[in-house]
């Protein structure tokens, strides 16, 4: 087994070969202190390095004799499949675009909404921030959100309208169904939606991965948060970057990180993306932007567009979706079923 | 590389004399020893007041290190183990397996290349159902992008499933449980697991493991790529040795699945470079957006048959 395929930083790995130990076994056997007089590091380092070195050659010896324990950690088909039948989606109000959708935003897995600027992009991230925080009780997840602007387009004002919106949808609902209102302890003050939005403000894209980085830590802290908004996740990377090479490492490393986020915490992280124009077959089109290897990063991408005087949704990836679109509409009260308003008269 | 005081406990005759010894014509490891003269060492320790011990514990480690070695095979025995060991998996879809001849086969590294939503995902969730309902053996699903739908895997098998037989449930559920999945999110931890599921292949002989899929490879190089050092290209290279070699051995059907990126005159490319190219044993370029009418698929690279041949296909 090689040094070389340890996640240790380059200089401690160019050390360790300089100083002769190409493989594990050569030190494994070692003491942190005579590591550290080999290499000329602290004691702490060479603490480190060994721990690193004694994990990866500890899993090598185990032989599990479990029927799934070919990989350790792997789960079957058929188990995630039921656990995929428990899991709820986040609403997004409209339902021909939850219809499309399936549901709704789907737990653990990225999705990336693109689209013209004027579309309702921060509309329907505000609108999933509101309703992921719709109670059990009323079909929702009755979780938190984490909201990451880049762009400075969250409006508070605009926040509280649709909180109220909501609101006063869960008690039509709840008339509806004449459910007696203490049973279900809804608390729909529209304010305490706004409490359980957190908020980052980001403004240059180191800030940005930091603030990934830290979301880790942050979701352990806070296990009830189940959507992560990035609004934008490309304002930072599109203006001033000269190393494209270097762009591109750093938004494949973020779009894994945000997998895994969705994977091991168990919510849904909803990116928002702008468009560019790109030449081809010989006509400029409108693509999603951040490039060819960007499009690989989400499980599932919806492109918002005008058709006519209405917005649609298209379904552009999803592993198990059909490709479809819908119309939905910005109201006063949030994202809503478009309902047309120009409906030829039929002349009998 | 190991020094020898490691060899000790296995063989005892490599003992703290033998080791002086060496030590004294600058050998402590395995490698040094290999890069000795040989016989000149002989020559040394026949004039030593000990000859006996030394001239054993030279040939006893010349015995160990090529132990070490894989032993040497002629064409016959290669052929033989092409035909018996190495049988070709189908792909569930009529298009490709017409154009390879048969499907995937045992023993190679396929790779799927081809730019957004040309249905490579598709072709994966398809093969590895086809794999579970046709063959005794398992598949193992590595998933970079949490697109592994066990949905659209148990959609595969209903429809593969007899619509008469009433046992359709139960042949479902036995299907989807030799199909094991897991989130892998770095290339360090996807080295590991190769490395744990090469030792358990090895050891075990109570599962067979059919099938090996990484969806995608590229995703998890692409951050370590580039960048001046030439670590992230050491890391694809031993990826790509690490699932040829579990191919070869453990006769399994490794599937990996690379994007493109943009090339010169706007044209895309397949990503990972030109050291990549030179890995898998079969490349297959998908072109254009997976639609129900079918999509092309084209051989960049195949050990036996002619690249350039394309064929359409469809996923249902």
């Amino acid at each position: 087994m090689d040094v070389s395929s340890l996640p240790i930083s380059a200089s401690q790995r160019g050390k360790l070969i300089s100083a002769g130990y190409a493989s594990l076994s050569s030190i494994s056997s070692l003491s942190p202190s005579r590591l550290a007089l080999d290499l000329k590091i602290s004691e702490n380092e060479a603490v480190e390095i060994l721990k690193v070195a004694s994990g990866r050659s500890g899993g090598q010896d185990k032989i599990e004799s479990g029927s799934c324990a070919i990989v350790n950690g792997a789960q079957t088909a058929w188990d995630m499949l039921h656990e995929e039948e428990y899991s709820k989606c986040i609403t997004t109000s409209c339902s021909n675009l939850d219809e499309i959708l399936g549901g709704g935003i789907h737990c653990k897995e990225v999705t990336e909404i693109g689209g013209v600027p004027g579309i309702g992009k921060t509309q329907l991230g505000i609108q999933l921030a509101v309703n992921v925080q719709i109670p059990a009780d009323y079909g929702g997840l009755g979780g938190k959100a984490v909201y990451i602007d880049t762009e400075g387009s969250f409006m508070v004002e605009r926040v509280l309208q649709i909180a109220e919106a909501c609101a006063q949808d869960m008690l039509e609902y709840n008339a509806l169904l004449q459910r007696d209102s203490q049973a279900c302890l809804v608390d729909t003050q529209p304010k305490s939606f706004l409490d359980n939005i957190f908020y980052f403000r980001v403004c240059t894209y180191t800030e940005q991965i930091a603030v990934i980085n830290y979301l880790e830590k942050f979701l352990s802290e806070h296990t009830d948060v189940k959507v992560v908004i990035v609004d934008s996740i490309t304002f930072h990377f599109r203006q001033d970057f000269e190393d494209m090479a270097l762009r591109t490492r750093l938004l494949s490393g973020m779009a894994l990180k945000l997998m895994k986020l969705a994977k091991k915490f168990n919510l849904a992280v909803v990116l928002l993306n702008q468009v560019t124009t790109k030449f081809k077959e010989g006509s400029f089109q409108l693509t999603l932007a951040l490039g060819d290897s960007w499009a690989h990063a989400a499980t599932n991408r919806i492109i918002l567009y005008w058709n006519g005087n209405e917005r649609h949704a298209f379904i552009d990836k999803s592993p198990s979706l059909p490709s479809a679109s819908s119309p939905y509409t910005v109201t006063g009260r949030g994202i809503r079923n478009s309902t047309s308003n120009c409906k030829r008269v039929k002349l009998m | 590389m190991a020094p020898l005081e490691d060899l000790e406990r296995d063989y005892p005759i490599i003992d703290s004399n033998f080791r002086m010894f060496c030590a004294s014509h600058g050998i402590f490891t395995d490698t040094d020893f290999l890069l000795h003269d040989l016989s000149a060492l002989e020559a040394f320790a026949r004039q030593d007041y000990a000859p006996d011990k030394l001239e054993q514990g030279i040939k006893q480690m010349i015995s160990i290190i090529e132990s070490g070695q894989r032993p040497w095979l002629n064409g016959v025995e290669l052929l033989e183990d092409s035909q018996l060991n190495k049988c070709t998996l189908s792909t569930g879809c009529e298009g490709i397996d017409i154009l390879l001849q048969g499907g995937l086969r045992e023993g190679h590294v396929t790779e799927l290349v081809g730019p957004s939503c040309s249905g490579k995902t598709q072709i994966c969730l398809k093969s590895a159902s086809h794999v579970a309902r046709n063959s005794l053996g398992k598949v193992v699903y590595f998933d970079t992008g949490n697109s592994f739908s066990p949905k659209r895997v148990a959609q595969f098998l209903s429809l593969l499933s007899d619509p008469s037989a009433t046992q359709t449930n139960k042949a479902v559920e036995r299907d989807m449980s030799s199909i094991v999945c897991h989130s892998v999110f770095d290339i360090f931890t996807l080295l590991d697991m190769l490395r744990q599921l090469m030792n358990n292949l090895r050891s075990q002989i109570s599962f067979q493991v059919r099938m090996l899929i990484i969806d995608s490879l590229s995703s998890l190089i692409a951050p370590v790529l580039g960048g001046g050092g030439a670590h992230g290209h050491a890391l694809m290279a031993t990826a790509g040795f690490l699932l040829k070699e579990i191919a070869h051995e453990s006769n399994l059907c490794v599937v990996v699945t690379n994007h493109m990126v943009a090339g010169e005159a706007g044209m895309l490319k397949p990503a990972l470079g030109e050291s990549w190219k030179s890995i898998p044993h079969v490349r297959l370029l998908l072109s254009g957006k997976y639609s129900a009418t079918g999509t092309r698929i084209t051989i960049l690279k195949h050990p036996y048959l002619a690249s350039g041949k394309s064929a359409d296909f469809v996923v249902l």
